[in-house]
């Protein structure tokens, strides 16, 4: 174990992270958010084409906005016209996965892969970088990985220190006894599911932009899924989603290493999806669920 | 007069979902330059006006009514088997095994066998989703789709690793690298296709087109569903499970018997979703088997309002509109993705068509009751 396997387990689980973070925000609110992989998807692909086409700023930027227009339908559809949260999450994957593949054709003339595109220039973390053990851990930093990781305790904060958040998770916790005391139920869920789709569009675009350097189709493979179960095993808090991503990371940069002829390497690629189940089955009883997840909440309860 | 008004809004709410994503698709080509009206020509034009476009609709019918099926049996539970997707790949792989690996038998036992080992093996990968479901609370829905991610590689292992089949030929010259697919299927093993019984009606089918007799299989098991459910112990069961599990547990019922068992059922359906390419298209299990009639049938089952009989026409508009994007790519440029745009949009605007009309219904009763 060295700081170079430390930075690859870090940049593995950055998309995590933030798929984690994402499905917290929508949950914490009281809906459901299958469809984070689709804005990831969606994310991955405007974040290219806003990156090949204007610079990594505009990457970031589109695809935090694509992923925000997609959970807007999602928010619509579970708010407004109370669809099953399951129902809407999957229906946006499928349209993710058609849209992304149209859009390319058009723009890229090709249906699974962008050109390639200009990622954010790296950051040298300053007085660390002076370490010479820990240089690969800290040196060429993707400035995405640090928004990351400064999300968490921003995420923290602001559910548990503002009035904002304290209204939100109180939509989430109780919706009726939220509305009584004057607070909009309908508003927090959009806000809740609205923030969750740009951060799942950031994971995406992290993908693309800085992992990857350019879009290519089916990318994600399944990461938006992954980041629910880890939000799952922080308990659906920030710090324990960043603990759990770090968990996949190492998982996936492990297995990276791994590749030897002893195991064929379709095993390898399923310790990912092995290791969330595993974990699901192990902490699932004991997880704290918010309340009213995934109920629709209707004014005078019909 | 109540009955009449329950079967409009069976009628009305997905021609509205239809109409609204027919839509949407307009505005997208348009977005893209091209001309709606002349695509949406050729899509009922391509797949309606012809003879093999008809039979090939219902080829393409016949995977989604299984795939669809599956769906309505575990939406019934209140279960979401998303893992349709990879069960009906490991069920086929299965059925391809027992197609090339068994030799000597007549058609008449040599298929059978083949149906049962594709719905063994769904069911086999959808043991451990509902072991964890009722026994560690695992959502069905996150470890279904980690079980379709396992599924990809494992079956990718088993092709490449295990049964490749070494024997195929190069390429012309020698050139080329050899498909990464199992041996073929014993000819006792293929499905007959419905060629015979068309020209026995005066129809000749294209020899391209391989619509079979999974087709009736698939439309005899819609009623088989329809009459599990509503007319057994066991259908009462399951519905009284999901409306209301502590009433129906009160009442006697082992509601994680009856969990365990509708899932299986599900899983069973969907291994046949595979078959009928595995039997009659391909004749071989390969890495390019097709994807996403899981999926799909989770859109056939919600625009079917989870009826049996809604299945059916919804698989049959799928594999219209699935047919006649080939045309539209063909003839007019525009990408044959449009059609999951629109399938997408379907799924979504159907559920929130059935929520309006309700509120309508509604609020006309009250309107009703209060006169």
């Amino acid at each position: 174990m060295d700081a170079e396997m430390l930075a690859s387990a870090l940049r593995m689980s950055t998309p995590v992270l933030l798929a984690a973070l994402a499905g917290l925000w929508s949950e914490r609110s009281g809906v459901v958010n299958i469809g984070l992989e689709g804005m990831m998807i969606i994310g991955s692909f405007w974040g290219a084409y806003g990156s090949y086409a204007y610079g990594p700023f505009w990457g970031l930027l589109f695809g935090m906005v694509a992923g925000l227009l997609l959970a807007a339908i999602h928010a619509v559809a579970t708010v407004k016209y109370k669809v099953d949260h399951v129902v809407s999450g999957v229906a946006l994957n499928i349209l993710a996965l058609g849209l992304t593949r149209f859009l390319c054709i058009k723009i890229f003339n090709q249906a699974t892969a962008s050109e390639h595109t200009r990622a954010f220039a790296t950051l040298n973390i300053p007085l660390l970088d002076h370490i010479g053990f820990l240089k690969p851990l800290v040196t060429k930093v993707s400035p995405v990985i640090i928004l990351a990781l400064v999300l968490v305790p921003l995420s923290s904060l602001v559910l548990n220190r503002t009035v904002f958040g304290l209204r939100l998770r109180s939509v989430g916790e109780n919706p009726l006894a939220a509305d009584t005391l004057g607070v909009n139920v309908f508003l927090m869920k959009y806000a809740g599911v609205l923030i969750s789709g740009a951060l799942a569009g950031l994971a995406g675009m992290f993908l693309s932009v800085e992992h990857t350097g350019m879009y290519v189709e089916g990318m994600t493979q399944g990461k938006g899924y992954i980041g629910l179960a880890a939000m799952i095993f922080g308990n659906w808090n920030p710090a324990g989603a960043l603990g759990a991503s770090l968990l996949f990371g190492f998982a996936e940069a492990i297995s990276i290493r791994a590749v030897s002829s002893v195991i064929p390497y379709q095993f390898i690629k399923m310790i990912p999806y092995a290791l969330t189940l595993a974990v699901l089955a192990g902490v699932v009883r004991r997880a704290v669920t918010p309340a009213a997840d995934g109920v629709a909440y209707e004014r005078g309860g019909e | 007069m109540f009955r009449k008004r329950r079967l409009g809004l069976q009628v009305t709410a997905p021609l509205m979902a239809v109409g609204f994503s027919v839509l949407v698709g307009s505005v997208i080509m348009l977005a893209i330059g091209a001309n709606p009206l002349q695509a949406y020509a050729v899509l009922f034009g391509f797949s309606l006006g012809r003879i093999d476009s008809i039979a090939s609709i219902l080829f393409k019918a016949t995977p989604l009514i299984f795939s669809g099926l599956a769906m309505v049996v575990s939406f019934r539970m209140g279960l979401f088997n998303i893992g349709v997707e990879g069960q009906y790949m490991v069920g086929a792989f299965a059925a391809a095994l027992a197609g090339f690996g068994l030799k000597g038998l007549p058609a008449i036992i040599h298929i059978p066998i083949v149906m049962a080992a594709g719905m063994a093996g769904a069911m086999l990968w959808a043991a451990l989703p509902i072991y964890l479901k009722i026994k560690r609370g695992v959502h069905e829905v996150i470890s279904t789709i980690m079980m379709n991610y396992i599924a990809y590689s494992f079956l990718h292992w088993l092709l490449a690793d295990v049964f490749l089949d070494r024997t195929q030929v190069l390429g012309q010259g020698g050139f080329g690298s050899p498909r990464v697919r199992t041996p073929e299927l014993a000819a006792s093993a293929r499905m007959p296709t419905l060629h015979k019984l068309f020209a026995a009606v005066g129809i000749q089918l294209p020899h391209y087109i391989y619509v079979s007799y999974l087709l009736f299989i698939g439309i005899a098991l819609a009623v088989v569903v329809h009459y599990i459910i509503w007319k057994t112990p066991f259908g009462y069961e399951l519905r009284a499970v999901a409306q209301n599990g502590p009433a129906a547990a009160a009442a006697g019922i082992n509601s994680e018997r009856v969990m365990v068992k509708a899932f299986l059922l599900s899983a069973a359906i969907a291994g046949l979703a595979g078959l009928s390419d595995l039997m009659t298209f391909f004749g071989y299990y390969d890495i390019d088997f097709p994807r996403s009639y899981g999926f799909n049938g989770i859109a056939v089952a919600l625009l079917g309002r989870n009826s049996a009989a809604g299945v059916i026409v919804g698989a049959l508009l799928f594999g219209m509109l699935a047919r006649g994007a080939e045309g539209v790519q063909v003839m007019t440029g525009v990408p044959a993705e449009v059609i999951t745009i629109l399938q997408s949009v379907m799924i979504l605007s159907i559920v929130v068509a059935y929520e309006i009309i309700t509120r309508y219904v509604r609020t006309q009763r009250k309107k009703e009751v209060g006169a």
